[in-house]
């Protein structure tokens, strides 16, 4: 017996020397409140596909029908047009789950554009590229990956050009359309299972704290980013206190509702 | 540090990158690649820094029920030990599956609930007194 639970300890020491993971099992809680504040990082802006793919596990939403026809215009000023081209990328996701090549063509032409517009035309040149080689051929999973990548190189680019400002602009104008999308087709057949979606309580409080910290002074005080910090505002108390709040009907028809108007706002400032 | 990271990639563009966070992030996309074979679409912004050993950083995710996420960790340091665990917003650990292999650490989870995750990182050993990380997430 004595050998028998030598071998057993022997092989246990082996195994932790060398798989010390296994050696160091994580716990099964833990006190998220004893994280110091500074070692935890912001969440990372989910892109529309990830919520539409529940949709579409859920139901069969008719994505053509959320199409827009019309992608917006551009006023010159830069706050506005980089909340636009966060809605632009938006779009890209929405005619890559409609499947429509032409329509995700003309949006990397458009991504394109509006990049121009801010200096940073040189980070998407590639990208847009690789989008309409991709829709020619319907490669549908590589173009999702491409507008991702768009958006990650304007706001890297931006970035670099001391424009952290502009870049949050981006996704939240991304955010903001992606919403919109988001509850059209929630209301249209309205579950729990759907609404709960929306409860994206850690994405509202970062966008409103990176609203509140703007750093350049005009830009904080734009008509629109003003509208936008109401609109999260009233968004925060309608997306469900706690995990598994059942989220109404009349919520989200609210939030349709708010979003919708405010791309229609961002779509048409300048018009 | 997720801000240090994202300037960091700007200057990957203008071609000046330090080495570790970009072998780091190269690491991470390297765990990332079975899963892309398996359908998954991994992300292009991802959370990144350096740690001493023993150190934990936590980042926050939000993850949609109904989906299923890797998130795949790695290092630039041969030889270093680090683990990344999901906890829900009540700090109940929800992995379903975890794998490592040399630099490479993952694991996988399938949300009950949408809402906000917590996805620590850790450094068990190093040789180093900083450890270079990245984590990137692929979703399906």
């Amino acid at each position: 017996m004595p050998n028998i639970l030598n071998a057993v300890l022997a092989a246990g020491l082996l195994s932790a020397a060398t798989s010390p993971l296994r050696a160091q099992k994580p716990p099964d809680a833990v006190d998220l409140s004893s994280f110091p504040a500074q070692s935890i990082d912001d969440v990372v802006v989910p892109v529309p596909s990830e919520i539409f793919i529940v949709l579409d596990k859920l139901g069969n939403p008719n994505w053509r029908s959320e199409l827009r026809d019309s992608l917006g215009r551009q006023s010159g000023n830069r706050a506005q047009v980089a909340l636009l081209l966060g809605t632009v990328i938006a779009e890209g996701f929405v005619a890559v789950e409609a499947e429509d090549s032409e329509k995700v063509k003309d949006i990397g032409r458009r991504v394109l554009t509006l990049s121009k517009a801010i200096n940073v035309e040189k980070a998407v040149l590639e990208r847009s590229k690789s989008i309409t080689e991709k829709a020619d051929v319907k490669e549908w999973l590589a173009v999702r990956k491409e507008f991702d990548g768009a958006l990650q190189d304007v706001k890297a680019a931006m970035q670099e050009l001391g424009d952290d400002d502009l870049a949050q602009l981006v996704s939240v104008g991304g955010w903001i359309r992606g919403t919109e999308v988001l509850t059209s087709i929630i209301r249209k057949n309205y579950t729990t299972d759907s609404a709960e979606l929306l409860h994206q309580p850690a994405l509202v409080n970062f966008f409103t704290k990176k609203l509140d910290n703007l750093s350049n002074k005009r830009l904080g005080e734009d008509e629109l980013v003003e509208r936008i910090r109401k609109l999260l505002a009233a968004i925060a108390p309608l997306i469900g206190n706690g995990e598994g709040d059942a989220i109404p009907s009349e919520n989200v028809t609210r939030i349709h509702k708010m979003t919708r108007d405010t791309v229609a706002a961002i779509t048409s400032k300048g018009a | 540090m997720k801000k240090a990271l994202s300037f960091l990639f700007a200057l990957l563009v203008a071609g000046s990158l330090h080495a570790y966070v970009d072998d780091a992030l190269s690491f991470a996309y390297e765990a990332a690649t079975p899963y892309v074979k398996k359908g998954f679409s991994v992300r292009e912004d991802a959370w990144g820094g350096d740690l001493g050993v023993k150190d934990q950083q936590a980042v926050q995710a939000q993850l949609f029920k109904g989906n299923e996420y890797w998130f795949c960790l790695g290092t630039d340091v041969k030889g270093a030990v680090l683990s990344v665990n999901v906890y829900d917003s009540k700090g109940n650990l929800i992995n379903v599956e975890t794998t490592r292999a040399g630099r490479l650490s993952a694991v996988r989870v399938e949300p009950k609930r949408t809402g906000t995750y917590y996805a620590i990182v850790t450094v068990h050993k190093s040789p180093e007194e900083r450890t270079g990380w990245a984590l990137v997430y692929a979703y399906k």
